[in-house]
């Protein structure tokens, strides 16, 4: 299991990445990752600080390019697609430093959201029922995130994790086929956890949810298969079970400097 | 808060609002020839042209230099169709002699198109590079017409204000005239600039104002947007420019020089530049102390406009830096604290925080 070949699935995964490395100057941030994502898995990304997970999602997101490697998004070739492009096929995403919208009330943060993969983002005129139609699924998405009590307020004004819920709504509102979350539950309080808990355990079944998250209670219970990072590679893939009681995941997480000394 | 409820902040500054609305409708009645002609046309005019880079700051992150040298291509535009060569005369410029209403349009068509170009060439520059990029749009406007002697020259195209549209009529004996079309030209620059901002384009530039990364993410062109905000500002720069040369008579390199560029830059500091009004309110109090502090004699230092006009512009950028607009925003949070109220203040957020994201 240590070695981690991943399952070749016959229909055309959700996510696909192949020999998937990028480097910043002399820093090798991913290396050679291949990963297959299939089509409504909840999948959870885990690893120490460093590991390159976050650089894995701007990759797949699109933020970054490749260094070497393709990525394959809903069967299609996307690696030199501009992340927008990627928006609009179908990928959501939240950020781990929050890059929150931060003089725009939280209804137009999120109601950007929905226009973002739909037309009309130039439109120079308000059309009253075009935009009452979209302020409703904003309104909606943020009661989903359990932020509709702040809708008029400034994200400016809010808190980290609200910051949070606001970030979740968003991605949500755009109705992604693929979702992906940065350490959504970092910073929250433990009612804010078991709130984002139940939202993710409660996501329709046919969004794919990839998700890392250092909250490893959250991490496995949301997901139905884990893939454990380290040092920019995959180093172990299985179930959440599988990753409870794998050795190697408890030196990575409780005893680094055990495991670097074993190295 | 329900959303329909009115806001006590916006009430009070409706009603300011359409009381200066009114005091200006009444123009003559109220101002004597001297205000309306010299104090207030100019405030509305330098101010629709404020407006335009308050509009790109506020909104769009943007801090435009260009905006006096948009206005001052399109008032040379119109200067070179407008004027006509006078037998034994030495009128500058092409002197075409075109139609006034079709030199009216091609001016602001053309100014326009230029703000697209320039636009679309800056878009992809964010902050001090931004700015600099503006900056030389400004030195290229001012030596282009300054040295090709084909288009104006050293010295200026004048009597433009001879040639204005029959439905705009005489503006040199009827300057009461020229000072509604500049009060109407400013109300509808500002109603639409606002309307702009609750439409989707203008809450899409707000969220690239604020994170440029995140709204690609979000599936938005970036530079797209960037650019027609550019275009929109230069079409409203180009209408102050137009108004500039009726109320002139003539456009010179000196008016889109590098002093005229500061002293925009000025006006919109001193009034705000978190908030479309601070551009009137702005250019009023600069053109305000133009006027009436010139003669003052300040002790070791002597008269001078910029001396006091230097030391307010300190002042202000120490004290508010979101200018006399800021100073507003925060009375009415000391007023508020005082009577108890404890939300914090919503106003200037989004131009402060705008975030030079570079693509790290």
């Amino acid at each position: 299991m240590t070695e981690a070949p991943t399952p070749v699935e016959h229909a055309a995964p959700t996510l696909r990445l192949r020999g998937v490395g990028r480097r910043f100057g002399g820093l090798v941030a991913v290396r050679d990752v291949d990963l297959d994502v299939a089509h409504g898995e909840r999948r959870a990304i885990l690893g120490p600080n460093g590991a390159g997970k976050t650089t894995l999602f701007n990759v797949i997101a699109g933020d970054l390019s490749v260094s070497t490697g393709t990525v394959e998004l809903f069967g299609r070739d996307v690696t030199r697609m501009p992340a927008r492009k990627r928006a609009r096929l179908g990928l959501a995403r939240t950020y781990q430093q929050s890059r929150m919208l931060l003089g725009l009330s939280v209804e137009d943060s999120i109601y950007l959201s929905i226009l973002g993969v739909g037309d009309g983002h130039l439109r120079p005129v308000t059309l009253p029922r075009k935009d009452r139609e979209l302020r409703e699924r904003a309104r909606e998405a943020a009661r989903r995130a359990a932020i509709d009590h702040k809708l008029s307020e400034l994200v400016g004004n809010l808190s980290h994790g609200e910051h949070r819920q606001v970030a979740v709504a968003m991605a949500l509102a755009s109705e992604p086929k693929l979702l992906m979350l940065d350490e959504p539950a970092s910073g929250l309080s433990r009612g804010e956890r078991q709130l984002l808990t139940d939202l993710l355990l409660g996501l329709d079944p046919e969004i794919t949810l990839v998700v890392i998250e250092h909250d490893m209670d959250i991490a496995l219970r949301v997901a139905e298969r884990v893939t454990m990072m380290h040092d920019g590679r995959v180093v172990v893939e299985g179930t959440p079970e599988e990753i409870r009681a794998n050795q190697l995941v408890h030196d990575l997480y409780l005893g680094r400097h055990h495991y670097a000394a074993d190295e | 808060m329900s959303s329909l409820a009115l806001d006590p902040k916006v009430a009070v500054e409706r009603v300011v609002g359409v009381g200066v609305l009114v005091l200006l409708a009444a123009g003559p009645a109220v101002f004597n020839d001297y205000w309306i002609s010299t104090i207030l046309t100019q405030t509305l005019f330098f101010g629709i042209a404020a407006s335009s880079l308050v509009f790109l700051y506020a909104y769009g992150g943007m801090i435009s230099l260009a905006q006096t040298a948009l206005m001052g291509i399109s008032a040379y535009l119109l200067g070179n169709m407008v004027t006509q060569r006078v037998p034994g005369g030495e009128t500058k410029g092409l002197t075409l002699g075109w139609d006034p209403t079709l030199a009216l349009v091609l001016a602001i068509v053309i100014t326009t198109l230029i703000g697209l170009v320039f636009g679309a060439v800056a878009s992809r520059s964010l902050g001090i590079y931004f700015l600099m990029l503006t900056l030389t749009y400004a030195v290229i406007a001012n030596y282009f017409f300054g040295q090709v002697t084909q288009f104006g020259g050293f010295s200026p195209i004048a009597g433009i204000n001879q040639y204005t549209p029959g439905f705009v009529g005489d503006l040199i004996d009827h300057p009461d005239k020229l000072y509604y079309i500049a009060l109407g030209t400013a109300l509808c620059v500002y109603v639409v600039t606002r309307y702009l901002a609750r439409t989707p384009f203008g809450l899409s530039l707000q969220g690239i104002r604020d994170d440029p990364v995140r709204m690609t993410s979000l599936g938005y062109t970036v530079p797209l947007h960037r650019t027609l905000a550019f275009g929109y500002a230069a079409f409203v720069a180009s209408l102050a420019g137009i108004l500039l040369v009726w109320w002139d008579g003539q456009i010179a390199p000196g008016n889109i020089g590098i002093g005229a560029t500061i002293e925009l830059l000025v006006m919109c500091v001193i009034g705000g530049l978190a908030r479309i009004e601070g551009a009137w309110l702005g250019a009023f109090a600069f053109i305000v102390i133009n006027n009436y502090v010139r003669d003052v004699e300040l002790p070791v230092v002597g008269g001078s406009f910029n001396t006091i006009i230097g030391l307010i512009f300190l002042v202000i950028v120490l004290v508010s830096p979101d200018g006399l607009m800021g100073i507003w925003d925060r009375l009415w949070g000391a007023i508020r604290r005082g009577g108890g109220g404890g939300r914090p203040e919503p106003a200037a957020v989004g131009a402060s925080t705008a975030r030079e994201a570079g693509s790290s």
